[in-house]
């Protein structure tokens, strides 16, 4: 189990660097808990992501509190929601106070513009990436019907995102998978 | 503008919404168009701001938060932020509980999937906004593969991309040197 330093390294080190929503930073989290430090099953990395997206606020901040809860319980939560959350806002205001500075300085500029593209990448990478576990022979045609109905219910219905999810759940609920 | 009235009209807005910049009507209907503390300028600069600096998008009350009320605001706007994220302990314990369930595991799996989808749909308005020449779009494309084919930390290729498009701005500019 790891300790609420190393809970706070991790969060400070991947929780901050958020660029273009926090779907790359889920993705760059799954890596290094999962993949790398294996601090906890993929099936509560899940549980968390889910939970997360149903949670008001901001989603990332949600997901890094229920990682630190599964880990140390209610001093980890603090301490991964303290992590992921205070040195971006420290970043925030000091940008805010510099922000005319910035808006003039060319190679500032020109970094975002190439960062803001990486992060269209990684954004259509985790979709990949959270859908991928599921996708498996059997169920394959459920996930992409899942799938094709949340993106039309948003983007062709018009649909807000938190009320797809609701529907999602209630549907999930109600027609769970047969087993096999 | 009392900090305490400042936090709980930033925490009404983010209390109530469920991704990014979602908070943002409650905010500008009671800044700038009731209490007149802000100006729509200024909501406009914190939203650039948090697009431009790491962290999530909700990061912009922090910084509407500094335009109100200086330091302290931007405090209260922090705290607004983090507040609802608390609120995912109930859940977990309401649903951890039940995990095993067939029904729960099946719908905590269709969120996840539908997440997805969704989160493919964010990112058509956001590749409208970023892959703008030939430049950004090879960087996009570059990095889809990277991040499809390699184990390459995501960190390293935002890194990558930034570092790309600053030589290649300034390319021209040292040729003529």
């Amino acid at each position: 189990m790891p300790s609420l330093k190393q809970i706070a390294h991790v969060f400070t080190r991947y929780g901050n660097l958020t660029f273009g929503g926090g779907s790359a930073t889920i993705a760059v989290l799954h890596q290094e808990l999962i993949e790398r430090r294996k601090w906890l099953p993929e099936e509560q990395f899940v549980m968390s992501f889910a939970l997360s997206r149903l949670t008001p606020g901001t989603n990332l901040l949600a997901f890094c509190t229920s990682i630190g809860w599964q880990l140390q319980r209610f001093a980890g939560a603090i301490v991964a929601l303290l992590a992921a959350s205070v040195p971006c806002a420290v970043i925030v205001v000091l940008v805010t106070v510099a922000f005319s500075q910035m808006q003039s300085n060319s190679i500032a500029q020109a970094a975002i513009h190439g960062a803001v593209a990486a992060a269209v990448s990684i954004t259509v990478n985790t979709c990949w990436t959270l859908a991928k576990p599921h996708y498996k022979s059997g169920s394959r045609l459920r996930v992409v019907l899942i799938a094709v109905v949340a993106f039309a219910l948003h983007v062709a219905a018009g649909l807000p995102a938190v009320q797809v999810l609701l529907i999602a759940a209630v549907a999930g609920f109600l027609l769970p998978e047969k087993k096999r | 503008m009392k900090i305490l009235v400042l936090y709980l009209i930033l925490l009404k807005a983010t209390v109530t919404s469920f991704a990014g910049l979602a908070s943002l009507p409650v905010v500008r209907d009671e800044l700038v168009i009731q209490r007149h503390v802000l100006t729509d300028t200024q909501l406009n600069e914190s939203v650039v701001i948090t697009r431009s600096s790491p962290g999530p998008v909700g990061l912009y009350v922090v910084s509407a938060g500094y335009f109100v009320a200086g330091l302290p605001g931007a405090f209260a706007g922090w705290l607004a932020m983090v507040t609802p994220a608390l609120l995912i302990i109930p859940l977990l314990l309401f649903a951890g509980r039940r995990a095993e369930h067939p029904r729960v595991k099946a719908a905590l799996q269709t969120v996840v999937i539908a997440s997805a989808a969704l989160l493919l749909a964010a990112a058509i308005p956001l590749a409208k906004d970023a892959l703008v020449d030939y430049m950004t779009i090879g960087i996009a494309v570059a990095s889809l593969a990277l991040l499809l084919k390699t184990r390459l930390d995501s960190l390293w290729i935002i890194f990558g991309s930034a570092a790309v498009s600053v030589v290649i701005s300034f390319l021209p500019l040292l040729k003529m040197g």
